[in-house]
């Protein structure tokens, strides 16, 4: 028979396996439709924040598996946002989200160690696809 | 729409934001006109709003929105990285304010369901052209793609710094790469494989050779994209790298024999040292001082839909009808319960707070409200060639959510009536000497349970005589006209049908408003009056209650029956002696109080209430106040005061007929209705035949 500790060791394990995903988006219906697609594919969103400042903050508080990084933000950029974090955290996990006539920042983006982008409007598959992909690195 | 985003929050999230952007927006144009001048802050924020809608919108498929929003996003874009000079800033701004209309009138659509199918190419060229016109007169400089952010000669090619650990790299690779179609941006793509494989590379070139222009993603997309490397790494440590990268359909990996491949290349690229190494290091030197300080606090405001609020409110106030059926349950007549007393005192002082809680939850300031009249202020003052200072005083006063909805069209209508009607022609201010610039103030206050909102300006004011010809005319006057006060002729306007404007302007319409204005108003419970002095202005104002849905109110019963009359609207009540009635020649009741002269109401007589107390001494009398109206009230007992949560009467009552003085009805504490008593409504029963 299970006892209750042996139930919180697997739920503890199930969540463990979930990835634990920091969202960085000015807009909070950006926000919405990608906590919507990470939870649908098993993500886990366990932070929001609403520009670079926060974004900053919230990474270091809650040490996520990966970042996805709005670029237009206020306060702080993403591109700000993502060198400070990379700073902080060398191995951090940061994908970049781009609205398509960005590619100069992208590129910025990924010589500051972004390790990969998604671009807006984007589809559902092709987020979990560079989520996953990142994931395996 | 595509439909893995059919998806209610989705769409609600973005029409709540979208609309509170456009809002900003429209704010921050309208100020940066008054200045004639937009600050870099005020460009970075309105392209940035364009941004965050153009993307929301493209994740929604409203793609004429996105695309509309794309072109004024490029026009910002070029404002702020540009920052051109000679702007024609009037152009500037009704450019974007008929954005914010168009995308206005989108969001309205889909809201309501349907397509958001405007057609916003005209708008759109315009912007293209203004952006010309800008690039024109401002010094030639290739904007958007190359003002990169690198400079383009570190990006090509990259040599590992650990190149010298290994002279004799062996693995000579041949890569052909092809993309996912539709994955966007390929040649960024590139660039990133081409980034992560510099640390474990030697020497890597690639086909194109330049990546940095978005006319590579099209030779990627045809053609593939090519990758020469010299690495330590085995193939299949290649291939595996290679693979972590997304959207990869395609990926043809070969190891070249001999150099002569790889050294074609040679020639034609530059070789340049990688700065990775100055990279790395100063990444160390980053974690050791890795500490950031900093001072923003954590999310301290969430936003809740309404409909949840809603739905708590409704269970605020079935909560204070279950205090009062349990603490005034008829089982507990007669017993001594200390305790229980005590316990329920307890229970009513939370329910009290929490009520309190709950409807300050619902309170949101008038500032938006407020705000979204210099717009209108704006529009009407160009096309009617007036000038207009609007006045906001009180904006941070605060009312239930409900009724702010219901009070924005009414302000509406009264400040464009105020500027089209009210305010003179700039000739005629000028003959009368006063300053050119008419002003409009907007002010809110507090005054008890009810807000005051009221629309002052300083116009000619309005003329008796005019208003009572014009209602002679449209046969809408029931008075004697030499009996009626001042106020009684200026609500005149309120009445269907009536307008004094000779002409019909675009803004002012057809005389529809005011009394539209009155409509609008009493359904919330609330009233509007007027008041004018000739050549000095005219001042409407309207009195909202603060909340609709609990009021605290005093209960009688009149036979079987029980009312509820609000208590702010109760002056005293008292028991008549006889001798005091008197009867006026129509045979109308009336009441002597300290010298004046009240008109009486038998509840039992107009709503055909059986009841044995019909002699005024047996009963008590109500004297209410509503309006400057006063009546009084002839019920049999009153049975204390409490809190009630108003309901409105059910719709098959409603449907019915039409019952006048009754606002609502609550539920008591024993399980009964209680019918609540809309005094305004009632004084108007005076003096009339009731049962007509």
């Amino acid at each position: 028979m299970l006892r209750n500790t042996d139930v919180i060791e697997l739920w503890k394990e199930s969540e463990n396996l979930m990835k634990r995903v920091l969202i960085v988006d000015d807009a909070s219906f950006m926000r919405m439709a990608i906590k919507i697609i990470l939870q649908k594919s098993g993500f886990e969103v366990i932070g929001e924040a609403e520009n670079g400042v926060v974004g900053i903050k919230k990474y270091q508080e809650l040490q996520p598996d990966l970042v996805t990084m709005d670029i237009t933000m206020p306060e702080m950029t993403g591109i700000e946002a993502l060198k400070e974090i990379t700073k902080f955290d060398p191995k951090a996990k940061v994908v970049m989200v781009s609205a398509m006539g960005q590619q100069a920042m992208v590129r910025e983006a990924i010589v500051n160690g972004a390790k990969s982008f998604i671009v807006k409007p984007f589809k559902e598959d092709h987020v979990v696809e560079t989520l996953n992909k990142i994931l395996e690195m | 729409m595509s439909s893995q985003y059919i998806n209610e929050p989705l769409l609600d999230m973005f029409i709540f934001e979208s609309s509170q952007l456009i809002q900003q927006l429209e704010q921050d144009i309208i100020i940066s006109e008054r200045e004639s001048y937009l600050s870099e802050l005020a460009i970075d924020e309105i392209f940035r709003i364009m941004h965050t809608i153009k993307g929301s919108a493209a994740m929604m498929c409203f793609n004429n929105i996105s695309t509309l929003t794309h072109s004024i996003e490029d026009l910002f874009y070029f404002l702020r990285e540009e920052n051109p000079q000679d702007i024609d800033y009037s152009t500037l701004c009704d450019l974007v304010l008929e954005v914010v209309d168009f995308i206005k009138v989108e969001i309205e659509k889909i809201k309501n369901g349907d397509d958001a199918d405007g057609d916003a190419s005209t708008l759109i060229n315009a912007n293209k052209d203004f952006l010309s016109r800008l690039k024109q007169f401002s010094p030639p400089s290739d904007t958007t793609e190359t003002k990169s952010h690198i400079s383009p000669d570190t990006q090509q090619i990259y040599i590992s710094q650990n190149n010298g650990f290994a002279p004799h790299s062996a693995n000579l690779f041949k890569t052909v790469i092809r993309f996912d179609e539709g994955c966007e941006m390929e040649n960024v793509r590139a660039f990133n494989i081409i980034h992560n494989l510099k640390n474990i590379t030697n020497e890597i070139r690639h086909i194109p050779e330049n990546i940095v222009d978005s006319d590579a993603a099209r030779t990627i997309q045809n053609d593939g994209f090519i990758i020469y490397l010299k690495t330590d790494c085995s193939y299949e440590e290649i291939h595996q790298h290679i693979t972590r990268t997304a959207f990869i359909k395609d990926l043809e990996l070969d190891q070249l024999s001999n150099n002569e491949q790889f050294g074609q290349f040679e020639g034609g690229v530059k070789i340049q040292e990688s700065k990775g190494q100055g990279y790395k290091e100063q990444s160390n030197k980053g974690q050791t001082e890795k500490e950031l300080q900093f001072t923003s606090a954590g999310q301290s405001i969430i936003s809740v839909s309404v409909a949840k609020l809603d739905k708590l409110m409704d269970l605020t106030g079935e909560m204070v009808i279950a205090e009062a059926m349990v603490s005034q349950n008829s089982d507990l007549k007669g017993l001594e319960l200390d305790n229980f007393h005590k316990a329920a005192r307890q229970l009513h002082k939370i329910t009290s707070e929490m009520q309190d809680v709950v409807m300050s939850i619902r309170m949101v300031s008038l500032s938006a409200t407020f705000q979204k009249m210099h717009r209108i202020v704006r529009d009407m003052s160009k096309k009617l060639e007036k000038e207009v200072e609007l006045k906001i005083i009180g904006e941070e006063t605060e009312v239930d959510k409900n009724i702010i909805e219901h009070i924005s069209d009414p302000l509406m209508h009264l400040v464009r009536n105020s500027i089209d009607h009210g305010l003179e022609s700039l000739e005629d201010r000028r003959a009368t000497g006063k300053m050119l610039a008419g002003t409009v103030t907007l002010e809110a206050k507090n005054a008890g349970s009810d807000v005051l909102i009221i629309v002052r300006d300083d116009g000619k004011g309005l003329n008796k005589e005019k208003i009572l010809a014009r209602a002679r005319d449209n046969g809408i006057l029931h008075k004697d006209e030499s009996d009626m006060t001042d106020r009684e002729v200026y609500n005149i306007l309120f009445l269907p049908g009536f307008s004094t404007k000779e002409s019909i302007t675009e803004f002012s319409g057809r005389g529809v408003g005011m009394d539209v204005v009155t409509k609008n108003i009493e359904a919330v419970g609330g009233s509007v009056s007027v008041d004018s002095l000739e050549r000095v202005g005219t001042t409407v104002i309207m009195k909202i209650p603060i909340t609709l849905a609990i009021i605290d109110g005093m209960n009688i019963s009149v036979g079987n029956s029980r009312y509820t009359i609000p208590t702010t609207s109760i002056r005293e009540s008292f028991r008549p002696q006889e001798a005091d009635i008197i009867r006026d020649p129509d045979n109308n009741e009336m009441i002597m109080v300290r010298g004046q002269c009240y008109p009486l109401l038998r509840l039992h007589e107009i709503y055909d209430v059986k009841t044995d107390i019909t002699k005024f001494s047996d009963g008590i009398l109500v004297m209410v106040e509503q309006d400057d109206k006063i009546v009084c009230i002839f019920a049999d007992e009153l049975l204390g005061q409490q809190q009630v949560v108003v309901k409105s009467l059910p719709s098959y009552i409603r449907n019915e007929r039409k019952i006048g003085g009754l606002s609502g009805c609550t539920l008591l504490g024993d399980g009964s209705i209680s019918l609540i008593l809309d005094i305004s409504g009632l004084a108007d029963f005076t003096g009339k035949d009731i049962k007509n």
